[in-house]
């Protein structure tokens, strides 16, 4: 196992991030018992606009993943370590990559998790949408993990600007601004859950499943570089 | 200036800047196989420059290279170098041994656990190797650090501000190692602030103030240059007229004033003589010296001296 990849799980592992990162994932599952079991049951399409959509995939989800990818350079920089890893014959995408890997080993169980057990109380246990969502809240997870890891390596104010990022662009201009859907984070996983099971998700201002795969490759492959690159680049403090 | 051929760094016309502020200005210097002390007042720009030559920040101009490879974007280098830097970059949550063997394991060293071991007791560390290093003292962790410095055996080792923190004991245990992994043919850089670290250490001397290449050379001439500069010397007695008369008239003395408090101040471009004479013309003159003090011994008016001079 990659050295990297250890030390980084050790770096943010710390007892209240995960408690707080426990906390955020129940609350999409309580948020759907208590819609489902109410008088006045939503649709499935205003379950999948306000829990799936705005509550896993625009705001626990990204949330989760700042808290651990955006500290996972920007405390090295801030703390100085990084040299110990930038001062070693480690090609720069085997320190990136391990550091990536390990921000999604830590956060998908808690979203994962959070996303099948919504799923389960909300469809009543249906396999292919409870697989839906939960697959296409992991993708939300490494996508987002690719962003605020680059962020990280960029600024040391990674959590202020990522919070931003959530609420302004995720949340707010994504919500009625139809081009930049196509660059947004939310909107490429809950494409893919479209795509995963069309029988049940259907409709909404997404983009094609296809396109959605296209994009989301392309964030994580183009933050990926993005952050080897700023590593070969950047002056390591 | 003549570069030679068995450079192992060659620093070529660096400078670098932040903005407006010039931090390192137009450097170029060898650095050769033993230990090579760089050596300037805090600010003078040698941690830009030590940053530089192991290519953790780039240059704004000029070219600095390894065994003749860019040391900037050149990862493999660094299976060849290791790096102390002045701050400590260690996890407090790992234990001493665990660190130097992460060290050791992102350098690739095989035959992992001897190196490690072998690592640790160079630093005399073996006894406290399993405690967590946020238990540690400064000097301790210090130890740790240049344990996972020379982990991978490297040939160049670049050191900044080693010896802070170390009490008296660590730092000739430290001392006596840098020599040691010197003999061994190993090229080591290793700043300081403080003039008699340097001293005790370096084959060669690197003088930077203020960004720039004040000196180079071997301690002693560098030291002799010291020695001709002049110097405010502060004598209290208990006859300061009686001293004061009879100074004047030593070779070694080229003014001398009286101030209000009682105090004699001498000015001389021959402290070494001075030392001498100075006592015997009080005994010959039956004045009682009570204290001799240099005015200007910091290590800044001593490189402000070689710079404006």
């Amino acid at each position: 196992m990659s050295t990297v990849y250890l030390l980084t799980m050790r770096q943010l592992a710390g007892r209240w991030r995960l408690v707080i990162m426990t906390v955020l994932a129940v609350l999409p599952v309580l948020v759907a018992a208590i819609m489902v079991s109410s008088a006045d049951a939503p649709s499935v399409r205003e379950f999948e606009e306000v829990v799936l959509g705005t509550i896993i995939a625009g705001s626990i989800a990204p949330l989760v993943v700042l808290a651990l990818a955006g500290p996972a350079f920007a405390n090295e920089v801030e703390d100085r370590t990084l040299a110990n890893l930038t001062l070693t014959p480690l090609p720069r995408w085997r320190i990136v990559l391990p550091k990536l890997l390990a921000t999604i080993t830590l956060a998908a169980p808690f979203i994962a998790t959070s996303a099948l057990a919504t799923a389960y109380v909300a469809f009543l246990g249906d396999p292919l949408a409870v697989v839906a969502v939960t697959a296409s809240a992991i993708i939300g997870v490494a996508l987002y993990a690719s962003a605020f890891l680059w962020l990280g390596l960029v600024s040391t104010q990674a959590i202020g600007i990522g919070l931003l990022y959530i609420v302004l662009w995720e949340g707010f201009f994504s919500g009625f601004v139809s081009g930049v859907r196509l660059l947004s984070i939310r909107h490429h996983a809950i494409a893919l859950m479209h795509g995963i099971d069309p029988r049940r998700f259907a409709g909404g201002d997404h983009p094609s499943p296809e396109v959605a795969a296209a994009l989301a490759g392309l964030v994580l492959v183009g933050f990926v570089a993005l952050s080897v690159r700023r590593m070969r680049r950047m002056d390591v403090p | 200036m003549i570069k030679a051929a068995t450079a192992v760094i060659r620093v070529d016309g660096v400078s670098r800047w932040y903005g407006s502020v010039v931090a390192v200005s137009d450097v170029t210097f060898d650095v050769q196989p033993g230990i090579t002390g760089l050596l300037g007042p805090n600010g003078a720009g040698k941690t830009t420059l030590l940053r530089m030559m192991t290519g953790l920040a780039t240059a704004s101009s000029g070219t600095i290279t390894m065994f003749g490879q860019p040391v900037r974007d050149n990862p493999s280098l660094y299976r060849r170098l290791g790096v102390m830097s002045e701050h400590e970059t260690v996890y407090g949550f790992m234990r001493g041994r665990e660190f130097v063997r992460a060290m050791a394991k992102l350098r690739g060293v095989p035959h992992l656990d001897d190196a490690v071991d072998r690592a640790i007791a160079h630093v005399d560390m073996a006894d406290a190797q399993h405690r967590r290093m946020e238990t540690y003292s400064r000097g301790m962790r210090q130890r740790m650090r240049l344990a996972a410095t020379i982990v991978h055996d490297p040939e160049v080792l670049i050191l900044d501000e080693p010896l802070n923190g170390a009490d008296p004991r660590q730092r000739v245990h430290f001392k006596r190692l840098l020599q040691q992994l010197a003999a061994e043919g190993r090229t080591i850089v290793i700043s300081s602030h403080i003039l008699e670290e340097i001293e005790e250490l370096a084959d060669d001397v690197l003088l930077v103030v203020n960004g720039k290449l004040a000196a180079q050379g071997g301690f002693r001439a560098i030291r002799a240059a010291l020695n001709q500069r002049p110097y405010h010397v502060r004598v209290m007695s208990d006859a300061p007229r009686k001293l004061a008369a009879a100074a004047v008239t030593l070779p070694s003395v080229d003014a001398v004033h009286l101030d209000p408090d009682g105090a004699v101040i001498v000015l001389s471009r021959n402290v070494l003589d001075l030392q001498v004479a100075l006592p015997r013309l009080a005994q010959a003159e039956a004045v009682r010296l009570r204290k001799v003090e240099p005015l200007d011994d910091s290590l800044e008016s001593v490189f402000g001296y070689l710079v404006e001079g």
